[in-house]
């Protein structure tokens, strides 16, 4: 009589726990789809056009004209870029290579003495103008950007090794943002009364 | 007399088992449905390398790209802010408003632009000047990680 209580008193639940772990990595999967990733900016504040502008001074041999067009071509300086050349090979593209290679520019006189942790360094004055056609394809826009900050992230990773002897990746956070400081990123992104002209 | 000594020591019981899984269930659940917000508008996200991870404390999400229920080769593209579709002029008092909701100043929050990858550049310059207009200046391009 005991024994039949027994038997029919339990039920089986040890795969409550099954179904319920499968639920959880369920929701565990989906719910990392939506990590927020993205290209930080900083926009330059408001000016009211009424009022009068006095234009920040900037060396025309420090700025570097970056246009996208609306096709997709993309013209640096005087030279025309193709899509295939925001593509990287062997960690860079032909553009990134490019604005790097204008902001390590051997010219002293675009480079401003700078110090970093009591030393001083020559840091490139040089500035980036990216200019975008008002049809121009986002997907392209931000590759350029891509390629731009990849550019100057190369800049402040030899900026870096020369400092504190190690690369940008490896520094911790108050040595990160001394490279920052002294090196900002000079990426202007043109209003759209710039793209009027012709 | 050997058999049932075995048959007396106790299984662990597994019986808080789904408890705490369901608990864990139930956190990430509630965590995850917090933030979702319907999308109206289509968005493909672009790919790049240079991207980090945004802090999600002081994040404004701005949806951009066409909409959800558009005929075929309608293109014209919509701005979505919290669950509705809005306009570009509508920016500056969705900024106040959220700023007044979290208790910040504009200045400390990023806005984090969704912008749909077939977009064009000419709307999503006319946010950022709104975005000028508000005093938001932190923004992020939302993209995923390239392979």
């Amino acid at each position: 009589m005991a024994r039949a209580k027994k038997k029919a008193g339990e039920i089986n639940s040890s795969s409550m726990a099954d179904i319920s772990f499968l639920l959880l990595i369920f929701f565990l999967v989906t719910t990392t789809m939506d990590v927020d990733t993205g290209m930080k900016r900083t926009l330059p504040p408001w000016i009211d056009p009424t009022e009068q502008q006095n234009d920040v001074d900037v060396n025309e041999r420090n700025v570097l004209k970056v246009n996208v067009s609306r096709n997709g071509s993309i013209m640096v300086g005087t030279e025309e870029y193709r899509s295939n050349d925001l593509k990287r090979s062997a960690g860079h593209s032909r553009l990134s290579r490019e604005v790097y290679h204008f902001l390590v520019d051997a010219d002293k006189s675009n480079k401003k003495a700078t110090e970093i942790e009591g030393a001083t360094y020559d840091i490139s004055e040089g500035l980036v103008s990216l200019k975008a056609d008002n049809e121009s394809k986002y997907k392209i826009y931000l590759q350029v950007q891509d390629e731009l900050t990849h550019a100057f992230n190369l800049y402040r990773d030899d900026i870096s090794r020369a400092v504190y002897g190690v690369g940008y990746n490896e520094l911790d956070d108050i040595q990160a943002g001394n490279i920052r400081k002294a090196v900002p990123m000079k990426i202007s992104e043109a209003e759209p009364n710039d793209q009027t002209k012709k | 007399m050997a058999k049932k000594g075995k048959r007396e020591v106790p299984a662990m019981s597994t019986s808080s088992l789904p408890d705490i899984v369901f608990m864990l269930l139930f956190f990430f659940m509630a965590a995850t449905t917090m933030r979702e917000v319907d999308p109206l508008v289509k968005v493909q996200m672009p790919q790049a390398n240079e991207i980090t991870e945004l802090d999600k404390k002081n994040l404004v999400n701005i949806w951009m790209g066409k909409p959800m229920n558009a005929a075929k080769g309608e293109d014209a593209l919509k701005i979505q802010l919290n669950d509705k579709t809005q306009e570009v002029e509508d920016i500056r008092n969705f900024i106040s408003a959220t700023t007044a909701t979290k208790g910040v100043s504009p200045k400390e929050i990023v806005v984090n632009l969704r912008v749909d990858k077939e977009a064009t550049v000419g709307k999503l310059t006319a946010v950022k000047q709104e975005l000028r207009k508000a005093d938001a200046l932190s923004i992020s391009y939302a993209a995923m990680q390239a392979e």
